[in-house]
């Protein structure tokens, strides 16, 4: 008798598609529909919310700052998580594991403690602000709160975790022998960085970096409290558009139109990526 | 003693067992037994002080007293979101969100004939829709020392906020926040507006130069508390939290125009008509503007009560006598917004494309 392992897909696939596929649909439908305020909709199909944001520049710009601030987070992020991933997976001791444990700890803790801790940390009377002042590096005070940087922070801050533990099995399927023989031919560690390691690397740092791209154009909370009511990013103005204003079906539009967004900005990548990566093949 | 005794005796006891456990009193401790009563309501020391005043005299009637937190404007997403059909039985309406309320049906007719305590409340804060449950005072909350430090005097009305030694060092309520209607509309009105003709608010606003605008009251105490902000626009409550938590600040109650000092925001409770628990539901209001759980909210958050019995015993409290306003005359002076002649939607709109700075 064969075992229909296969079966076995069904609950996850029955669990995703009702508590998602269901609810996004909802959302989706509403947003074809005139909002007419406390979740009420026209009775007509109509695509005037999505004229109204396509057309109006404050959508338009919330938009744009919302790609800008992720996009902007997940080159920090990488910048910062591939070093790290890379020396923890070729630490060769115990510590490699140690450190890793720490990552995955460090992801647990809950993104309103990581930013508190942040808003701390920068605050007026905060030791790094005392300690910019005292060396005389800045004059008053620097905050991050209600900047398009401070929610940058944050949302490197958010998926730094992620980011390392991504690139950490990347860097694992690397070979060591191949660095080796590199070194062996002379080449010096920037040159082995770039033309073995970074080549190599590629694909898993494409979809690493997609992953935390997509965490930040999603993520609220970062945004919402290092934004401080002055930096608006989608996500922030679809809580708010939802909860305080209850306009369902203008947050159902907002909500597909970042939907939309993301995977355009995915499939776009990866097709730059592979466009790339094809052109280097006929170089070579 | 014989056998026919003892059973009479035994007889006499239960006889007197029965008697007492159906007498007033005792019928009246299992008044709502297995009754779970859901209050929509903030939560923190808020909850707290219901904890504290309201919760063991329900349980001792035999129910149970359980809380929906979230901010009104939250919760009203819920009511909405489930067609009325509201997880919860008594929920904490803001003033603002009244003419909300009166687009739709979701509630229920208070039977005022079972709200005794309402001898207590001012006939303009209560009638068959709802309750004024608390008082804000909205303020101006300064740190004295910083200002002091600075050489500049203590702010008398919202304009004194808009000056460079402020620049970065303010919090005001955003818009969505509980208190970020009444405070917008005080401070277009003080700016030379109206409640039609906002844009002078917004322009002043703009001059303040804010660090932040909260969206929860608890946000300006630890601002307080980190030395990022001197002032922020906030109820008297939230400076009152932020001195306890040892911080040198003080309340201004805000010049608006000739004779309105000050500004009121009020909370109500409704009652949902879709509540199954319509006399414990009854039974929690009155006991919410009874005069003990009015004094403990009041003393706990610094909110001011609707109980006009406890508002004579504030004055004992040396914080709340210095943090509020306490004379009935200056009380009749301040501004109370009348959000029947506000369109909401516009101010909203008008806010967050001036003030977001994207």
């Amino acid at each position: 008798m064969t075992v229909r392992w296969d079966l076995l897909l069904i609950p996850s696939f029955l669990f995703t598609f009702i508590l998602l596929a269901v609810s996004q649909f909802m959302f989706l439908e509403g947003s074809f529909y005139k909002d007419l305020g406390l979740g009420r909709t026209g009775d007509s199909l109509d695509l005037v919310n999505y004229i109204r944001v396509f057309t109006d520049g404050f959508y338009l710009t919330t938009l744009w700052i919302t790609i800008k601030v992720s996009a902007l987070a997940t080159i920090c992020t990488l910048l910062f998580s591939f070093p790290v991933a890379y020396v923890i997976a070729r630490i060769r001791s115990s510590w490699g594991m140690i450190l890793l444990s720490g990552i995955v700890v460090s992801t647990f803790i809950t993104i309103v403690i990581k930013v508190f801790g942040i808003i701390i940390i920068f605050s007026a009377d905060g030791w790094l602000n005392r300690f910019l002042m005292s060396t005389g590096i800045t004059t008053e005070p620097y905050s991050i709160i209600g900047t398009q940087e401070g929610v940058v922070i944050g949302l490197m801050y958010f998926t730094l975790g992620f980011g390392v533990l991504t690139l950490y099995s990347v860097v694992q399927t690397i070979p060591t022998s191949l660095e080796e023989a590199a070194e062996i031919h002379g080449a010096s560690r920037p040159r082995m960085f770039m033309r073995v390691i970074l080549p190599l690397a590629m694909p898993g740092l494409v979809a690493g970096g997609l992953m935390v791209f997509n965490m930040c154009m999603g993520a609220f909370t970062s945004a919402a409290l290092l934004g401080g009511g002055k930096v608006f990013t989608l996500p922030v103005l679809i809580q708010r558009t939802i909860m305080m204003e209850v306009k369902y079906s203008m947050a159902g539009t907002l909500a597909a139109v970042l939907l939309v967004a993301v995977i355009l900005i995915n499939v776009l990548s990866i097709l730059l990526i592979r466009r790339m990566r094809t052109a280097r093949g006929v170089l070579a | 003693m014989s056998s026919s005794m003892k059973w009479k005796g035994l007889a006499a006891l239960s006889a007197l067992a029965i008697s007492t456990s159906l007498s007033p009193a005792a019928l009246a401790d299992g008044k709502f037994d297995g009754v779970t009563l859901r209050i929509a309501t903030w939560g923190g020391s808020n909850k707290a002080a219901i904890e504290e005043s309201i919760v063991p005299r329900f349980e001792a009637l035999g129910g149970k007293i359980e809380f929906v937190t979230g901010s009104p404007q939250a919760n009203f997403a819920k009511l909405i979101a489930a067609r009325g059909r509201a997880p919860f039985d008594v929920m904490e309406i803001l003033d603002a969100q009244l003419p909300d309320f009166a687009q739709t049906d979701y509630l229920a007719k208070i039977d005022l004939s079972k709200v005794p305590n309402t001898k207590y409340l001012e006939p303009w804060s209560y009638n068959e829709m709802g309750m004024a449950s608390w008082l804000t005072q909205e303020t101006i909350c300064y740190n004295t020392e910083k200002f002091a430090e600075l050489g500049i005097p203590a702010p008398k009305t919202y304009r004194d906020l808009a000056i460079p030694e402020l620049k970065g060092r303010l919090s005001i309520p955003d818009i969505t926040s509980g208190g970020g209607l009444a405070n917008f509309a005080a401070i277009s009105i003080a700016a030379g507006g109206d409640l039609q003709n906002v844009k002078p608010g917004i322009d002043l606003i703009r001059d303040m130069n804010v660090l932040k605008f909260w969206s929860r009251g608890g946000e300006t105490v630890t601002q307080f508390q980190t030395g990022d902000i001197y002032a922020a626009v906030v109820h008297a409550g939230w400076c009152v939290r932020a001195k306890n938590a040892g911080n040198p600040v003080q309340t201004v109650h805000p010049v608006i125009k000739d004779g309105i000092v000050g500004v009121q925001k009020y909370g109500r409770l409704g009652i949902m008509k879709s509540s199954s628990n319509y006399e414990a539901a009854l039974w929690y209001v009155n006991e919410f503007v009874g005069v003990e759980n009015q004094f403990t909210l009041s003393t706990q958050t610094g909110v001011f009560p609707t109980n006009r019995e406890v508002v004579a015993r504030l004055g004992a409290d040396p914080v709340l006598k210095q943090m509020l306003e306490l004379d009935p005359e200056m009380l009749g002076k301040q501004l109370r917004i009348d959000y029947s002649e506000v369109n909401i939607s516009d101010w909203v709109d008008q806010w967050t494309r001036a003030i977001v700075t994207n």
